[in-house]
Order: structure tokens, then C-alpha cells, then sequence
């Protein structure tokens, strides 16, 4: 952008100025002149200036100091006590008191007065607020409240204190922009103090001139300086853009007057930290990587002090200074020494208002333009208002996502299944043939919601090991137009229920229906089933595992109290006898029955946990009729 | 009478006493040294009381009353509440205060006819002060000071205000409260005179530390003098002076 453009630029153009990145040392002088910045024109304060006049006056006016009877907080005067004292009362004195705490000069009765009638005024208007009646109760301390939260306002917008969150960027509009385009400015560049409001004055005096002359040091620029785990990098830039033409293109180019960077070995690898903070905290290491990383800080320390000051004519003639030196170690490199280059303290000296990477050349320089560019953003306003609007509507249509509604058919097929799953649990296979009879339902019964392991509640009755439904199923179809229940049908995993059964027994049931139902009914050996049994088959070997069973549980339990009754007789000779309570054994057992019957009630709901104690009372109560009746 | 004191080596006597022209409050402490330059002096005229508030020893600070009442901040136990019922006498009225700015003490500075109070208090409170204590309150500042109880020592003869209060505020308050005011410290130079010292009609215990000057101008300003007014003193000797003159 050698040649400034044209006085008066057709609004045709405008979007020319955003297509070449914008420097902020050379800003297109129409632009840099039609410049706003984003928001001056809501700042308004109005109250305080005529107050401030009315204080002046009245500093002017100073009451008789004899007389005593003044207020000095409302600069009000009185004739008698009792006038004072009721003064000392009254809203308006209490209101600027509290004014006086906050260093705000106070305000005249007529002005208070206008002040809480404003406020009964939005008072009335917004019905809806619910802490109307507190607010109603105590108009001093609403108005009160009001004010703080004005002057707060008030303040942000017009006092520059350090302290104050400030944006890194400040934005700019301008008629030649397009609509709801805003360009930035980093506010680091800005000289210290720069208020918002004065950076369309500031920016002017801050161009400078592009020539195709040789770059010289005397030139406005600009010192750059990172410093952080042994890698220390520094340039020095002109502000002044060297023009080159490229293919035909004008380009600026950065001119770098000065730069250099040094790499050491600091930094504990893996444990992390440099190896001075290591020593502060932990003392003195003594392995060769400490002592080389010991000697590596002295030296960069050493490199960096010696370079900035070969470089300090030019550092002290930059107009600004970015660093980046966080933690006191990189501080101390760059500000410490007996004679320092760069003061800790000098006003020059900026952060980088992003975040940056490892301290290299490279780095440098992409710094140097993300900093000097302009930025330009987009900014649709009233698309920012409408969300609020959306935001405000949406939750009505959202509320009703209802899932639909389950048909008649569905309930009732849920309701089916429920019982049926009940009635299995309870290994009921009477009451399950009987149910789906009278329901008319088909034996091979899908369950709903459908299940993928499951499907069938043949599947059901194998997989969970309840033999005597699987046989009700399978054999207790009516001889009429009912099918029994299919054992071909497979779920998702291409299982069978036989596939599934749980034990043995399941599994031999399953023999005694293809005896039941004959060779042809179903592709038995396909299922896998075995060779077929008689029922009565099946019950002598039942009835013979149970007994087997029956006699290896006889034996262990036997086993097992042999144990127990051996067991007291020695803790009764260690603990001596006649000790009171129950015995060891007994403990013991008490302790492994009721261990047992937690371990069965885990995870039961609490209604399953109370059927299961039904059933537990019901068998013992059948057991004592037992064995009263055996005597 | 003003007499030095210190409580457990500490000058600020208004930390740990509260005096009034009905009841004394003194703070429990290792000794009865303290106690004692109270008992001393009140105890035949009126009841010098032990106790703490909420535990602590920094009665003065938590505390506010006059002739007519005292007030308590809410962190008071029921048992303290019950033995301060029991010591004073039944015509001081005592009152908990639910207030945030619970250093009773230090936001309220009162005789037994007006009360300056922190600009903040609430208005219950505000209200409780003025039916409790049956005083006139008036919310004010003590040299740019919000805690007006501890930068202004008053009784019903005079006041001593923070050394800072200019001219113009002391002819103000002194017009409000109706009692010469005078700008003063205590206990050598200190400025927090409301914490620093304890006064009533007839009495005023500064600390240890207070000057020979400092304590004539606690004297003067609340006629603790033997012939009560300074002026009045004066004149006094003058007129015997003049006699024998003549």
C-alpha cells in the first residue's frame, strides 16, 4: 500500500480496504479518519456534571462557621437546633451521607425528591418484580441500591483504572465498513493511559510513513522478547514496513533490525521445573544433569544480559516493549543484574495479549504481526438480540416432546408379559398354560418389548432353568388348533432355547418332549437336542441327582458340625469355660445362615426381599407341621 | 474522677468495659485489677457486673447502653443474656439487636439523650436504639469515620471526639447532641478515643498509657474535676485567690 488511496472511496470499495490485512501503523487515511469506537455513543453521564457545579458553588457560598447549626454532608444551613436535628433525620441527609462514603458529592433535597419520584415511577411500571414490596417498604435503600449499581455503570464506563478488566482489543467501526464489520486494535499498543474513548485521536499520531528508503535504527520500532524453559528469543522490528512488489503486488514486509536467540539445556526433562527451583525446594541435586543444567542457566543468564546490552542504545529508543517472562527466575534474567537494561517498571513494557508458543524466531515474528494487524470482525448485532427473544419462546415447543402415546394393543402386550414373566419366576407352569389359554394366546409367545437374548418365552423359561414350563410349552398345547411353543425359533444370536437352558435338567427336559412329541414334530437333531427319554426316565434321574445331591449336602453337613462341635471344646480351653454367651459354634453358624441369607437377598428389590421371607416363614412353618406330625 | 487502668496489659479500656450512668460492664479477666479500679470507685453507687458477650472479653465493643438500657448484639448466649437480667438494675431495659454490623460498640456512641450511629445500621435497629435507650439517633460520621462508637467518647456532660474531626463537624455534632465536643486522643496519641477509654457522669477509666495532658482534657471536657467545670475550677480558685489577696 505504497500510494494512499483515493480522497473519496465509492461505497463500492469499501470492502477493498478489508481484503488486504490492515496494519496498524499505516491504516488507510479515509478509514483512520471515519473511525468510532464501538459504544461511545451510549455514553452518557449526565448527573454528575451538574452536581459537581452546584458543589463548586456551594464551596463557594462556605456557611458561617460559627454558627455551627450547618450540615457539611448536604451543605444545608439551619436556624435553630430543632431544624437541624430534624434535618440530621431526614432521607435526604441519610441518602448523602452514604453518598459522602462513597465520595459522591450529594445532592440538594429538590433533586432527591426527584429522584425517589423516578424511582416510584419504575416502581409502578414494573408490576411483575417480586421484591416490590421490599423495595416499596424502604424507598431510600432501593434508591440507594439503584445508585450504586448506576454509578458502578458509570464508572466502568468512564474511569481507566489498571485494576479494571479491561478488553485486550478495542473496536472501531466505520461508516466506510461494511454493516456490522468492526475493526480492533490491541490496546497494548496503545501508549499507557489510553482511554477508550481517545483511541480514534491516538491512532493518527501513531502512523508512520512507508518509504522504500533502507530501514535505519533510528526509526520508530519496537522490542519483542520471550523467555521460558531455556529457550530465549529476541527481536527487534521496525514499525516502519519495508515495500516490496511481488508478482506485481505491493506487499509490506517486516524489517527486523536486530535478533537473536539462544537454547540451553534448563529444564528438568519429564520432572519439568528448571533446575534452580529445583534446588530452592529441594536443595542441591548432584547428578551430571543438574550440575549441566546449573551451568546452562548461568550461561543464558549470562547470554541474555550481555545481548541487551549491545542492544541497549536501540532498546532504550523502542517505543514499546513486549515481553513474555513468566515466573521470578525469567523475570530475574531479564530485569535483574546490577545495571539492567530493561527496568520492571518501565512503562513501555507490554505482555502479549495472546498466548504464544515456544520462544523461537519464528514466533517472534508471528507475534509482531498478530499484534501490529488490525482485526476485523463481524459482529451482527441484532442477531445478538434475537437469540434472547428465541431463547425466551423455546421452551414451550421444546416442553412437549412426548414419546407417543402406546396403542391399546401395546398396553395389553406389555401387560401379558408382565404376568407371564411373574408367573415364571414362580416356576407356575399350570397358571401359565392356563393364562395363555384363556387369553388365546399362541405358545410360542413373543415377549414385548421385544428382547434380543430372549425373544420367545420358551427362550425365557430355558435360559432361566425352569424345566417344567419348558415341558408345559412344549407339550401342554391344547390338542385343538394350538401349536405348542416352537424350539426352532432362535434370537438375535442365532441361539435356540435349548441352546440356552441354564442346567441339566433344562436340558434333558427337553429330550423327554422329543419322546412327548415324536421324532417328526420338530428337526430335533438339528436343535441339538439329545436322544429322547421318557418322562419317567427323566424323574429317576432327577429323583437320582436330587438324592445324590441330598446325600453330598447329608455328608458336608455333617462334616460340618463334626467341625463346630470339635471347635468350642478348644476355644472353651483357650478362652477358659464358663465364660457367658453363646458359643463360638454357634456364632459361627447363626453368623453363615444369615450371611447366606443376605448373600440371596442382594440386589432384590424391596418387594422381592419381602417375598422371599414370606416364602422362607412359610417353609418353616410347613417344616414344624412336619415334624409335629412325624411324632 | 478520671483514672488510668489496663486490662491484662491492653489501654484500650473501652474494649473491655462498658460505662454507663446506671450499671458498669467489666470484662473477666486473669486478675481483678481491673475490676477493682471500677468496684473502687462505683461499687456502693452502682452495680459493677462481670460477664462476657458471646464468650468474649471485648464486652465494650459488643455492647451499647446508657442510663435507660443496653443493647446486645445477637451472638449473646441466653446465659449471659439471663445474668446481665439478673445484675442490673430492673429499670434498665435490656434488648438483643439483630444487626449485621454486630460490634454494637463500635457503630453506636450514645449518652442518655442522643445516640450518633453508623450511617449503615439498619432501621429496626434504629428504632430499637431509640426506644431502648430513649435517645434521639442520629446516623453520622466522626471525620469521615463510619464507626462513630469508636471514635467518639460521650457522657452527658461533654465529648471527646477522634483528633482529626475538623472545627466545623465538632461545631456541627457538638449542636446536635447539645454537649461541648472536643477533639482529643487517649492513651498516648490514639485516635480510636471511643475504644480507648470508658466514661460516665462522674467517671471517666482511661488506660494506663494515657498523658498527664491527654487526661486533663478528658478532666475538663466531662467536669470529672473536683469542683466539677474547669471554668468552674478556675473560677473557684480565683475567687479564694482573690480573696486572700485581699
Amino acid at each position: 500500500m505504497a500510494a494512499p488511496p483515493p480522497p473519496s472511496i465509492p461505497p463500492a470499495q469499501t470492502d477493498d480496504i478489508l481484503k488486504r490485512p490492515l496494519y496498524a501503523f499505516d491504516i488507510p487515511k479515509e478509514l483512520l479518519k471515519s473511525l468510532i469506537v464501538k459504544g461511545s455513543g451510549q455514553d452518557i453521564a449526565p448527573i454528575s456534571e451538574p452536581t459537581e457545579d452546584e458543589k463548586l458553588k456551594e464551596l463557594l457560598k462556605e456557611p458561617d462557621p460559627t454558627s455551627g447549626m450547618s450540615c457539611t454532608v448536604c451543605g444545608v444551613k439551619s436556624t435553630t437546633v430543632q431544624e437541624q436535628r430534624s434535618h440530621a433525620r431526614s432521607d435526604v441527609h441519610r441518602f448523602n451521607m452514604k453518598r459522602k462514603i462513597r465520595k459522591e458529592p450529594p445532592v440538594s433535597e429538590i433533586e432527591f425528591e426527584k429522584m425517589i419520584e423516578a424511582l416510584d415511577e419504575s416502581l409502578s411500571g414494573s408490576e411483575s418484580s417480586s421484591t416490590e414490596d421490599e423495595q416499596s417498604s424502604d424507598p431510600l435503600a432501593t434508591l440507594l441500591r439503584k445508585k450504586a449499581v448506576l454509578k458502578a455503570a458509570e464508572e466502568e464506563a468512564l474511569e481507566n483504572s489498571p485494576r479494571k478488566p479491561r478488553t485486550p482489543i478495542i473496536w472501531m467501526s466505520s461508516p466506510l465498513l461494511p454493516e456490522s464489520t468492526y475493526v480492533g486494535v490491541y490496546r497494548a499498543l496503545l501508549p499507557d493511559s489510553t482511554d477508550e474513548s481517545e483511541v480514534t485521536q491516538v491512532l493518527p499520531t501513531m502512523q508512520t510513513q512507508t518509504t522504500t528508503a533502507l530501514p535505519t535504527a533510528s526509526d520508530p520500532h519496537i522490542f519483542l522478547c520471550m523467555i521460558g524453559g531455556g529457550h530465549f528469543a529476541a527481536m527487534i522490528v521496525s514499525l516502519i514496513p519495508k515495500v516490496v512488489k511481488r508478482s506485481g503486488i505491493v506487499e509490506r514486509e517486516a524489517v527486523v533490525l536486530a535478533h537473536k536467540t539462544f537454547h540451553r539445556y534448563t529444564t528438568r526433562r519429564k520432572q519439568g521445573g528448571s533446575q534452580s527451583a529445583n534446588d530452592n525446594s529441594k536443595g542441591t541435586a548432584h547428578s551430571a544433569g543438574s550440575s549441566l543444567r546449573r551451568y546452562n542457566e548461568a550461561a543464558l543468564t549470562a547470554d541474555i544480559r550481555e545481548l541487551l546490552e549491545n542492544w541497549r542504545e536501540m532498546l532504550d529508543s523502542s517505543s514499546l516493549l513486549f515481553v513474555r517472562a513468566t515466573g521470578t527466575s525469567n523475570r530475574k534474567t531479564l530485569f535483574g543484574g546490577d545495571n539492567p537494561v530493561i527496568r520492571s517498571t518501565d512503562k513501555r513494557i507490554r505482555g502479549f495479549p495472546f498466548t504464544t508458543r515456544r520462544a523461537t524466531q519464528s514466533e517472534l515474528m508471528r507475534c509482531f504481526v498478530e499484534v501490529t494487524r488490525l482485526k476485523v470482525s463481524k459482529i451482527d448485532e441484532t442477531a445478538i438480540a434475537a437469540p434472547i427473544v428465541a431463547t425466551s419462546s423455546s421452551p414451550a415447543p421444546k416442553a412437549p416432546v412426548v414419546k407417543p402415546k402406546p396403542s391399546k394393543e401395546e398396553t395389553l402386550k406389555l401387560q401379558h408379559t408382565t404376568t407371564l414373566n411373574t408367573l415364571l419366576r414362580r416356576s407356575k407352569a399350570p397358571a401359565i398354560i392356563t393364562f395363555l389359554n384363556s387369553n388365546k394366546l399362541p405358545f410360542t409367545y413373543y415377549l414385548t418389548p421385544t428382547n434380543h437374548h430372549t425373544p420367545t418365552l420358551l427362550h425365557l423359561a430355558a435360559s432361566q432353568s425352569h424345566p417344567t414350563i419348558v415341558l408345559a410349552l412344549l407339550t401342554k398345547a391344547p390338542d385343538g388348533n394350538k401349536e405348542p411353543a416352537d424350539p426352532t425359533v432362535k434370537n438375535s444370536a442365532g441361539k435356540t432355547p435349548y441352546d440356552l437352558a441354564g442346567d441339566r435338567a433344562t436340558r434333558e427336559i427337553f429330550r423327554v418332549a422329543r419322546q412327548e412329541l415324536g421324532e417328526d414334530r420338530f428337526d430335533w437333531e438339528s436343535l441339538g437336542v439329545g436322544s429322547p427319554i421318557s418322562r419317567k426316565e427323566y424323574d429317576e434321574a432327577t429323583e437320582r441327582d436330587k438324592s445324590a445331591k441330598d446325600a453330598g449336602e447329608k455328608e458336608r453337613r455333617e462334616k460340618e458340625t463334626a467341625r463346630l462341635r470339635s471347635m468350642p471344646d478348644a476355644s472353651g480351653g483357650s478362652s477358659g469355660a464358663g465364660k457367658g454367651g453363646k458359643s463360638l459354634a454357634e456364632v459361627l453358624g447363626t453368623n453363615a445362615a444369615t450371611n447366606a441369607r443376605e448373600e440371596e437377598t442382594k440386589g432384590l428389590s424391596e418387594e422381592a426381599k419381602r417375598r422371599l421371607e414370606r416364602e422362607r416363614r412359610a417353609r418353616a412353618a410347613e417344616e414344624r407341621m412336619k415334624r409335629l406330625a412325624g411324632k | 474522677m478520671a483514672v488510668r487502668a489496663q486490662f491484662e496489659n491492653s489501654n484500650e479500656v473501652g474494649v473491655f468495659a462498658t460505662l454507663t450512668n446506671s450499671y458498669a460492664l467489666v470484662a473477666i479477666g486473669g486478675s481483678e485489677n481491673f475490676y477493682s479500679v471500677f468496684e473502687a470507685e462505683l461499687a456502693d453507687v452502682i452495680p459493677v457486673v462481670h460477664t462476657t458477650i458471646a464468650g468474649t472479653r471485648i464486652i465494650g465493643r459488643l455492647t451499647a447502653g446508657n442510663r435507660n438500657g443496653l443493647l446486645l448484639p445477637t451472638s449473646t448466649t441466653d446465659q449471659e443474656l439471663q445474668h446481665l437480667r439478673n445484675s442490673l438494675p430492673e429499670k434498665v431495659k435490656i434488648q438483643r439487636i439483630e444487626e449485621r454490623l454486630s460490634a454494637l460498640g463500635n457503630v453506636i456512641c450514645c449518652n442518655d439523650h442522643v445516640a450518633l450511629v453508623h450511617p449503615d445500621i439498619e432501621r429496626e435497629t434504629e428504632e430499637l436504639i431509640a426506644d431502648v435507650l430513649g435517645v434521639e439517633v442520629f446516623r453520622q460520621t466522626i471525620a469521615e469515620n463510619v464507626l462513630t462508637g469508636s471514635y467518639c467518647a460521650l457522657s452527658n456532660q461533654g465529648g471527646i471526639v477522634h483528633p482529626q474531626t475538623s472545627i466545623k463537624d465538632q461545631d456541627e455534632l457538638s449542636s446536635l447532641l447539645q454537649v461541648p465536643l472536643v477533639a482529643g486522643s487517649v492513651n498516648r496519641g490514639s485516635a480510636v478515643v471511643g475504644a480507648g477509654m470508658v466514661v460516665n457522669d462522674w467517671m471517666a477509666v482511661t488506660g494506663l498509657d494515657t498523658t498527664a495532658t491527654e487526661l486533663s482534657v478528658v478532666e475538663s471536657v466531662f467536669r470529672l474535676g473536683e469542683g466539677q467545670a474547669p471554668s468552674n475550677v478556675q473560677g473557684a480558685l480565683k475567687d479564694s485567690l482573690v480573696e486572700s489577696f485581699y
